[in-house]
């Protein structure tokens, strides 16, 4: 038999299979890739904006006698090859570009400043390229001076530009340091970063900037500045009563980051540090690095998008393939006579499964390449389902063909007897369908109880169980309501809605596969509108409790009633609150609050429609939980005001969220220093930025898109809209296909009733009746386990990520978009069921009724 | 006298004559019932048939009385519950799906009654006729011949839509001889075609008998076909129960007899119409005379009550 002839007779059929294939394989090789993709750029993202200090791998160690100095630049070369030589495998694609070199010392004090101002030296193997002198010299060779009676190395440096003016320090200068080993500095230049906003300058900042630190119990800040010395002061530098430390950067280059390695780095790390312990004589080295600590946050992240995928694409797949197997049904009808005939006539049935299996295979087997080959025009890395995917799909709808038409050719005269057919479910199902329920219950109650988090990966299939035990229960259980309408409808006067609901009713096993393709098809889109509704609205949340207002303006200075007056005078600024932030003392104590005194009347209007609310507060003071029951408060700011407490809060929007805080309104103040503006209306935040210079201006807008533009978000977003439009074509697909699977027996059924009278009309209504209880039952049943399952598996699943770390949870219900997928897919059943009896009515009665007639 | 040892080995090893002895069909208390969950439907009810090579023989009986199960055992597509079904020597029942496939392929062809149902309609007919050589791994070279023979040899490049209902019975009569079976069977062939049709569709069956020495089953409900033949089986209830021999008389004309079938174990199946006549229910009396036994209704008992 030539499978090419009957592929070209039954093109129509062999084409459908050739779509859904390919769609399927698209799917779920593309869908991996891209969120796989955009993990990778999550990563990168992650790596990228974290401080390089951070990201990096920094090799230290201290120097704790001269003889483990190091003086020459090749010394520290070799060392810096050696460190590359046993980075662990998963390390060296990071680790590729060339890092730098340094050797610093820490806390050396000015003599004689009593320990409040410190002159650290500081080799940079690559200062050159790094910094430009912009007043005086470049430092040079190290020269001598006399001490105490005693002769003490000068090193010539470099001071950063800033720092002179800070440390009041001038060009010129020598200084001593140190409290007994003495050296002296001779500033001989000052210098500006090249490019101060590189990640490298992370690794120096005490270089580029004085750090300021108030030591505990003092009110004066002690003040560090790390100065250059070249080459020549790097020979002369010794440990010798120092605190001296020299530093091998390794950069690890974020763009060579992959979310799939990346649960490797951890051990990586630790495996480094423990070889650079062993390696290196004289010990003493060790590995600085917050990689491990990046990588967790973003694997925690990961996990639950991985999880949220792996539900939702599995679902998909097992969607897809219902789908496909309904239309492998719909060509084995196709194929029926032809097949029948082959076999009757002496065809083996190795020859007719071969020809089953191979026309679909003309179908699939194209349609899994493009699907797969197309699905490299979607960036991201080739997973393991990238190949596996449409290979499972070509192999599911072959298989499927063969071993359905070695079932139904096994004996050669497959014609069942419809009188003597009886369908009475065996014990045995019914044992298999109940432990099927039992698991997916037990299940559900584990993972409710131990979320996922435990690492069990069985409990990922609990959703899948449920879906499978819905559906069983309502096939099993969906023909008793119906049977009751019908003998309802038995005594009313109508033929049709009793012939159509009987016929409902009635209908077999060909009516299973649409039910368990739609149920778990609009449980899914139904389960993924539901999470995306969830993350969107907490989404909105999270960048209202961020900001506190639609535009907030906070200043580190007070803004003047003028400005106020321009800013309330803009175009399109509705409303502006003026309010005053600071650390107020508690008592008489050293306890300090933050605080805001505010109009919370006006604050409250400006936030009217915002998901947040503020109580209303007069006089008194909200405090946080932190502060409950001290009763009234004695409070310095600016003067001794006297506050009762009026109530507690959690988090103030835009401001607190924890520790010690206060919020009052703002007329206790005398004088309110206002520092911050909250603002409602339509204006450009760059134009308030002019007016108010001094201030950092945010908007709720902007916070939102802030959250929704991650990487991460973005992807789990995208995919679950991706997954719900799929899914719901599908469930179209899969109800007309289960339509034009059955329109041969219902053309014919309802043929015969024309002869017996049914008018057109009436026919039509017969295939939508007939039709109709399934949809409707499988819609109300598929939505209810769509909105089921979010909290079947809320305490699983993590969105708080997505969610600017608000935890989504108390899924809003927005009914909206659940119910127009299954309002939709009824309606598109019903106007395929009209189209279908629209069709058929073409049909010459006599010849629907004698051909294929049995006898 | 008891028998010796040796005469009882003799007496086992000699080989009894078995029913219908070497004929090319036998059925011999044929039973097939279809079974579903509990509900039964016995269509074969102990049918014997006897059928020799190269016959044409017509099966007729009402609608429901098994004709068609007994066609399709014989055809190898469905299998017997019980009894003995013995085609060409083959053993219908304890047939392997090998031997059941080799049946089909060499040993059997058959022809359905609805014309769309024997032939695929998107092919030639020389590639229908082609088709089930190929499927038994033979070169197609008959299939034009074939069709010559039969009366349809302009038909061989045509699609089957384009060829009238006659045209496609002949061609299927082609495609059951394909590949030169010993029997063919026919159900119903001329069911769904006129008269005039019917007379050269059954023409083509009668010359495969006659120029190929098939042996042709008939199932019909055709006078047309079942007076032409030289025997008609009758069957009911899933039972042979009568059978009519033709014969030329001596003047040239059809001579019919009807007769009784007779079962091995002396069944009779008495045709309704006798029965009903006189009255005859539950019992008979039998009477053997020199040269008949006479079958009376039963005496009036005189009843205890």
């Amino acid at each position: 038999m030539r499978i090419a002839q009957l592929v070209r007779v039954h093109l129509g059929a062999v084409t459908v299979l050739f779509t859904l294939a390919l769609s399927a394989c698209l799917l779920v090789a593309g869908l991996p890739r891209a969120a796989q993709g955009s993990f990778d750029e999550a990563l990168r993202g992650s790596l990228a904006t974290a401080p390089a200090a951070q990201a990096d791998l920094t090799v230290s160690v201290e120097s704790r006698s001269p003889s483990g100095d190091l003086h020459q630049r090749s010394e520290f070369d070799f060392r810096d090859r050696r460190w590359r030589e046993i980075l662990p495998a998963p390390l060296r694609p990071l680790v590729t570009a060339p890092g730098h070199q340094s050797a610093k010392t820490v806390l050396t004090p000015i003599t004689g400043t009593g320990g409040h101002t410190y002159i650290n030296l500081g080799w940079l193997s690559d200062a050159d390229q790094r910094v430009e002198y912009v007043q005086g010299r470049a430092p040079g060779k190290p020269s001598s001076m006399t001490y105490e009676n005693a002769t003490i190395p000068v090193f010539e440096v470099g001071i950063t530009e800033s720092a002179l003016k800070e440390m009041q320090l001038q060009i010129g200068q020598t200084k001593v340091l140190g409290e007994n080993d003495y050296v002296a500095v001779k500033i001989v230049g000052a210098f500006e970063a090249k490019d101060p906003g590189d990640r490298y300058w992370s690794h120096n900042l005490d270089i580029l900037q004085v750090t300021k630190i108030q030591p505990p119990g003092k009110l004066d800040f002690e003040k560090h500045i790390t100065t250059l010395i070249p080459d020549e002061g790097l020979a002369v530098l010794s440990s010798e009563g120092r605190n001296l430390g020299y530093h091998w950067i390794l950069p690890v280059d974020p763009s060579e980051a992959t979310a799939l390695a990346a649960p490797d780095i951890d051990a990586a790390v630790a495996d480094f540090d423990r070889a650079i312990q062993l390696q290196a004589s004289g010990g003493g080295y060790h590995l600085q690095t917050g990689l491990p600590k990046l990588l967790a946050l973003f694997l925690a992240a990961l996990g639950t998008a991985q999880t949220v995928m792996y539900l939702v694409l599995g679902g998909l797949l097992a969607v897809a393939l219902g789908v496909i197997a309904l239309a492998v049904l719909l060509l084995g009808d196709r194929l029926d006579h032809t097949l029948t005939l082959a076999r009757a006539r002496g065809g083996s049935l190795r020859l007719v499964a071969g020809v089953a299996g191979g026309v679909t295979a003309t179908a699939v087997l194209p349609a899994g390449l493009a699907g797969y080959g197309l699905s490299y025009l979607v960036p991201g890395p080739a997973l393991p389902i990238v190949h596996l995917g449409p290979a499972v799909v070509v192999l599911v709808a072959v298989g499927f063909a063969a071993a359905r038409a070695a079932r139904t050719y096994r004996t050669p005269l497959h014609e069942r007897r419809e009188d003597v057919a009886a369908t009475r479910p065996s014990a045995r199902r019914i044992t298999l369908e109940v432990l099927i329920v039992v698991l997916a219950l037990a299940g559900a109650y584990l993972l409710r109880v131990r979320g996922l988090s435990g690492g069990d990966p069985f409990l990922l299939l609990v959703p899948v169980a449920l879906t499978l035990a819905v559906a069983l229960l309502t096939l099993r259980c969906y023909p008793y309501p119906l049977r009751l309408l019908v003998r309802l409808t038995a005594r009313g006067r109508a033929a049709v809605p009793f012939l159509g609901l009987t016929r409902a009713a009635r209908a077999r096993s060909a009516s299973v596969l649409p039910v368990l393709i739609l149920l778990p098809a609009l449980g899914v889109s139904v389960f993924a509108a539901v999470i995306s509704d969830g993350i969107t609205t907490t989404q909105r949340l999270a960048s209202w409790e961020q900001v506190g207002a639609p535009i907030k303006l906070t200043s580190n200075i007070e803004i003047s009633e003028a400005t106020i007056d321009r800013v309330r005078a803009l175009d399109g600024v509705e409303q502006v609150v003026i309010a005053q932030t600071g650390r107020v003392q508690v008592g008489y104590t050293a306890e300090r609050a933050e605080a805001i005194a505010v109009d919370m009347a006006q604050w409250r209007h400006i936030l009217a429609g915002a998901p947040i609310g503020l109580p209303a507060l007069s006089d008194g003071a909200l405090v946080s939980p932190d502060l409950r029951g001290r009763g009234t408060f004695d409070i310095g700011w600016q003067s001794r005001v006297k506050l009762a407490t009026r109530g507690v809060i959690d988090s103030v929007p835009g401001f607190y969220t924890e520790g010690k805080f206060m919020i009052m309104p703002l007329d206790v103040l005398i004088r309110p220093a206002v520092n911050t503006l909250l603002i409602k209306g339509d204006v450009s935040l760059d134009a308030l930025a002019r007016l108010v210079p001094s201030a950092t201006v945010e908007s709720q807008e902007r916070a939102l898109s802030a959250i929704q533009d991650d990487p991460l978000t973005h992807a789990v977003r995208w995919t679950l809209l991706v997954v719900t439009v799929a899914l719901a074509a599908y469930a179209l697909v899969a109800v007309v296909l289960s339509l034009v699977v059955g329109a041969a027996e219902r053309a014919r059924a309802v043929s015969f009733l024309r002869t017996l009278g049914l008018s057109d009309r009436q026919a039509q209504r017969l295939t939508v009746l007939e039709i109709l209880p399934m949809i409707l039952v499988t819609a109300l049943v598929g939505l209810g386990l769509g909105l089921l399952l979010p909290y079947a598996l809320g305490p699983a699943v993590d969105l708080s990520s997505y969610a600017g770390d608000l935890p989504v949870g108390d899924y809003a219900l927005d009914l909206f978009t659940p119910l127009a997928l299954a309002a939709g897919l009824a309606a598109v059943a019903v106007l395929g069921a009209y189209a279908h009896t629209a069709i058929s009515r073409r049909r010459n009665l006599g010849a629907v009724l004698r051909v294929g007639e049995l006898t | 006298m008891n028998p010796t040892l040796s005469e009882l080995e003799a007496r086992a090893t000699r080989k009894s004559t078995a029913f219908g002895g070497d004929a090319h069909i036998v059925c011999d208390n044929l039973v097939r019932i279809y079974k579903t969950e509990g509900v039964e439907v016995v269509a074969l009810q102990g049918l014997d048939l006897v059928i020799d090579e190269g016959e044409l023989v017509a099966i007729v009986g009402a609608s429901g009385s098994g004709k068609s199960t007994l066609l399709n055992v014989l055809s190898g597509l469905d299998v017997p519950t019980a009894g003995v079904a013995k085609v060409a020597g083959m053993d219908l029942l304890s047939m392997s799906a090998r031997d059941r496939l080799h049946y089909r392929r060499s040993v059997v062809g058959f022809i359905w009654q609805q014309t769309a149902r024997n032939l695929l309609p998107y092919l030639t007919s020389r590639e229908n006729v082609e088709l089930p050589m190929k499927l038994a791994g033979r070169r197609g070279g008959r299939a034009t011949e074939l069709l010559e023979l039969l009366g349809v040899g302009y038909c061989a490049d045509r699609r089957i839509p384009e060829m009238s209902g006659g045209e496609q019975q002949r061609v299927a009569i082609a495609v059951a001889l394909a590949n030169s079976p010993q029997l063919i069977l026919a159900d119903e062939p001329t069911g769904e075609l006129d008269s005039e049709t019917s007379e050269q569709v059954f023409d083509a069956l009668r010359k495969a008998n006659r120029e190929l020495g098939v042996t042709v089953v008939v199932v019909t409900h055709d006078p047309l076909v079942s007076e032409q033949v030289d025997r008609t089986v009758g069957i009911r209830d899933g039972r042979t129960s009568s059978e009519t021999l033709r014969r030329e008389g001596a003047e040239g004309q059809i001579v019919a007899e009807e007769y009784a079938v007779l079962d091995r174990v002396g069944r009779l199946q008495l045709p309704r119409d006798f029965m009903n006549a006189l009255d005859m229910e539950r019992r008979v009396r039998l009477e053997l005379e020199s040269d008949h036994i006479g079958v009376w209704p039963a005496r009036e008992e005189p009843s205890d009550d």
